[in-house]
């Protein structure tokens, strides 16, 4: 069942993937497809793709990942790590028996010990994160914004069809968005604009736009004509005094 | 504070544009195409510090696009930086954290499923279409903001409204 709601992330895919209905697309999802680490007797982690259909990543069908406008798979991250408690109570008693503080060696060495022992019984933890790809728009849509999701999806979305993502932030879709020639070069160089207290708007220092105030004496004689346009409205601290007093 | 590298600042620019439009024009919006949507700012609101000392303002619950606190924080010159935003196409309805730095759909609700959808694998379709949809929607409100904001004469002009209303 696709997901009613959630945060998620939106690229722009650069280079060009194979036609989703095509066994291409299939066949890159498969050299990439989830492997377990169940069995794992190491702290280690896997990244790979699934479906909703087959969490195990095992097959890639059709009917799976094909939601008319879009293609819905998954992202699954294992990831198998000794339980620190359990380190820290085997610690403890080693200490214990020793009658003294473990040296660094010591340690060490126990830390790979219970690793051996005790990782192939730890169960990986997982997480399944939802991918929509949009071939019409060529864009792409990540469940998912923690900065180590996105880094490892990017990764995986490269390897697998040796494309880029490139994240939809304003700056993107603004380059995107159809403005004009003159508006996208302007768009180089825009700066913020700075809304002073009682002063008209500013920009910073950029060619062909007004310069900070503080840097200039015209801009500094403006913001004082703004105020003085404004100085018949009460400051707003008097006027929330007034209003206290009234109350 | 957003890294202007990035162009952060114009997403929180077109938050508190949003803000000033639905305050002054109404909330409806026609995109072209045949897309009219209605926009609303919702129960939550977060202000962009002026520089990186300056506590983050946060408000929530009640109306806090009415409240003092907001008022004063746009007096003081402050982009927002988050909203909570309702948009309505028709019977459909969907809420989302807007993060205007990032410009991201955060705590996105879809609209309720359309009771025609017979099959799960139809429901997923059209919650997937949805999703789909509102970021199209979020980038043509965007690309509205941009056709005024990179305008030559946008500060003697829309900045200079808009100004006047973040002093009233």
């Amino acid at each position: 069942m696709f997901r009613r709601s959630g945060s998620f992330a939106a690229y722009y895919v650069e280079g060009k993937l194979p036609d989703p209905t095509s066994p291409a697309f299939a066949e890159s999802l498969e050299k990439l497809r989830f492997r377990t680490i169940e069995n794992a007797a190491s702290e280690e982690s896997s990244v790979g793709w699934v479906t909703a259909g087959d969490p195990t990543g095992d097959s890639f069908e059709q009917e799976d990942i094909d939601l008319d406008r879009a293609i819905w798979l998954r992202v699954r991250f294992d990831k198998k790590k000794l339980p620190t408690i359990w380190l820290s109570i085997h610690r403890t008693e080693a200490e214990r028996s020793a009658g003294r503080k473990l040296s660094a060696r010591e340690r060490k060495d126990l830390k790979e010990d219970l690793q051996s022992k005790m990782l192939p019984r730890v169960l990986p933890s997982v997480a399944l994160v939802d991918v929509l790809y949009v071939p019409a728009e060529s864009m792409v849509y990540l469940f998912g914004t923690s900065k180590a999701v996105r880094e490892e999806f990017t990764k995986l979305f490269f390897q697998t069809f040796a494309a880029r993502l490139i994240l939809a932030d304003a700056y993107e879709i603004a380059c995107r968005s159809g403005i004009g020639r003159d508006a996208r070069n302007y768009l180089e160089e825009v700066a913020p604009v700075r809304w002073m207290r009682d002063e008209a708007p500013v920009f910073g220092a950029k060619p062909g736009v007004r310069p900070h105030a503080e840097d200039d004496a015209d801009a500094a004689a403006a913001a004082a004509a703004a105020h003085t346009q404004h100085e018949d409205t009460p400051d707003h601290d008097e006027r929330h005094e007034e209003e206290a007093e009234e109350a | 504070m957003s890294d202007a590298s990035n162009h952060g600042f114009l997403g929180e620019e077109f938050l508190t544009w949003l803000w000033y439009r639905l305050e002054t024009e109404g909330g409806d919006f026609d995109l072209g195409g045949g897309t009219v949507i209605g926009v609303a700012m919702d129960d939550y609101l977060e202000f962009a510090p002026l520089d990186e000392d300056e506590t983050l303002q946060t408000m929530r619950k009640g109306m806090p696009t009415r409240s003092p606190e907001a008022r004063t924080a746009l007096r003081s010159g402050h982009r927002l930086k988050k909203a909570k935003l309702i948009v309505a196409q028709g019977e459909r309805e969907w809420t989302f954290v807007l993060d205007g730095t990032e410009l991201e759909l955060r705590s996105v609700k879809l609209p309720q499923d359309d009771e025609s959808c017979e099959s799960q694998a139809e429901r997923d379709r059209e919650r997937a279409a949805h999703f789909i949809e509102i970021h199209s929607i979020v980038r043509r409100l965007y690309a509205r903001f941009l056709e005024i904001r990179l305008r030559p004469d946008y500060l003697g002009t829309a900045a200079e409204k808009q100004a006047a209303w973040m002093q009233a």
